[in-house]
C-alpha cells in the first residue's frame, strides 16, 4: 500500500512530463516551416501598375527561385538561365513559423540605369504554396514615398518544386 | 668607374620607393573600390516603426569577393555574435547591401537595405543611408508595410 502512494505521483509526473514534451515537440512541428528548396514564384502589380511610378520597370512575372539554409545562414538565388548562366540575382530570407521574409538584389546589368532591390514578406498557405506581396525599392529618388526612393508593389503566388535545387 | 648618384636623383629614388610602398600597403591597391574584404559598419535606425528614438548598433561584414559577377554574398555579424548572410551589388563606387535583421526577441523585425558609396581608396563608407522595412503591415505606407531611414558609416578592417 506504501508502495503504491509513492508510485502514484511519480506516474502522475512521468505522465504529465511526457505530455508537455509530447505538445511541444507537436508544436513545433506544426509552426516550423522552411523555404529551402525550389519555387516557382509568379508576380501581379497591385493595382495593374505596369511600372513603377518614377517608370522602371522589372521585366519578368515568373521567377524560379532557390533557397538555402546552412545553420543560420539563409540563402536565395533566382535561376535565370534564359538569360544567361551567370545571372544569378541572390537574396537573403528569414521565418518565424509560418511567416517569411526575403530580400533580394536586382540584376542590373546596365550600369547606366537604375536598380534596386526587393523585399517579399509572404506566408505559407501550404507545405508547398506560398502567397504575399512583394516590394521593390529602386534606387531612384522619389519625394512622394517615406523612404525617399522609388516603390513598387506586387502579389505574388509561389508553388514549390517537388524534387527541386536544396 | 661608377659616378656616385647625386642627391637630387637619391630624394627621386627615395621618393619612388616611398610611392611603391604605399601602393603595395594600402588596401585600395588590393581591393580597388571594390566592398570585397572585412568591414565594421555603425547602422543607426529607429527603435520601432514611426519611432523617433534610434538605436546605434555594430556589425562586422565580411563580403566575399564576387568575381565576374554582378552580386556578391557575405556574413554580418552583430555584437551579440549572431550571424546571417547579407547580398550585395556595387556598380563603380556605389554599394548596396541586403539583409534580414537578426530578431530573436518579441520587438519589430524588419529587412535592412544599405546603400552607399566607397570612398577613401577603398577604406570608408561615408554617409551611407538605410532603407528599413518593418513586419507590420500599413496600407498607408506605398511599401504595404511600415518603412524608416536610417544612417550607417563602414570602415575597412584593415588587417
Amino acid at each position: 500500500m506504501m508502495k503504491s502512494t509513492r508510485v502514484g505521483p511519480l506516474a502522475v509526473i512521468i505522465i504529465a512530463l511526457a505530455a508537455a514534451s509530447l505538445g511541444t515537440s507537436t508544436a513545433r512541428m506544426q509552426g516550423e516551416r522552411s523555404l529551402a528548396g525550389e519555387w516557382i514564384v509568379s508576380s501581379t502589380p497591385i493595382n495593374g501598375q505596369m511600372a513603377s511610378p518614377k517608370g522602371v520597370s522589372l521585366g519578368f512575372p515568373d521567377r524560379d527561385m532557390v533557397f538555402e539554409q546552412q545553420g543560420d545562414l539563409r540563402t536565395g538565388v533566382v535561376l535565370r538561365e534564359d538569360v544567361g548562366q551567370d545571372v544569378r540575382p541572390l537574396g537573403v530570407w528569414r521565418i518565424d513559423g509560418d511567416q517569411f521574409s526575403t530580400t533580394f538584389q536586382l540584376w542590373c546589368p546596365d550600369t547606366n540605369g537604375p536598380c534596386g532591390s526587393i523585399v517579399m514578406r509572404g506566408q505559407f498557405v501550404r507545405d508547398d504554396k506560398i502567397s504575399g506581396t512583394m516590394t521593390a525599392f529602386f534606387d531612384v529618388s522619389d519625394e512622394r514615398t517615406p523612404t525617399g526612393y522609388d516603390t513598387w508593389t506586387f502579389s505574388f503566388v509561389g508553388r514549390r518544386v517537388a524534387g527541386g535545387s536544396n | 668607374m661608377k659616378s656616385p648618384a647625386s642627391p637630387s636623383r637619391k630624394r627621386l629614388l627615395l621618393a619612388l620607393a616611398a610611392v611603391a610602398l604605399l601602393l603595395i600597403t594600402t588596401p585600395s591597391v588590393l581591393g580597388g573600390n571594390e566592398l570585397k574584404g572585412r568591414w565594421t559598419l555603425r547602422i543607426t535606425i529607429p527603435e520601432a516603426p514611426e519611432s523617433t528614438t534610434t538605436r546605434t548598433f555594430l556589425v562586422t561584414l565580411e563580403v566575399a569577393p564576387r568575381g565576374e559577377s554582378l552580386h556578391g554574398r557575405a556574413n554580418l555579424t552583430d555584437e551579440a555574435g549572431r550571424t546571417v548572410g547579407a547580398a550585395w551589388r556595387q556598380v563603380g563606387k556605389r554599394i548596396s547591401i541586403a539583409y534580414e535583421l537578426p530578431c530573436p526577441g518579441d520587438g519589430p523585425c524588419a529587412s535592412l537595405i544599405l546603400q552607399g558609396r566607397v570612398k577613401g581608396g577603398g577604406v570608408l563608407i561615408k554617409k551611407g543611408s538605410v532603407i528599413v522595412m518593418w513586419d507590420t503591415t500599413n496600407n498607408r505606407n506605398p511599401a504595404l508595410y511600415d518603412t524608416s531611414n536610417g544612417s550607417f558609416r563602414g570602415d575597412r578592417i584593415v588587417e
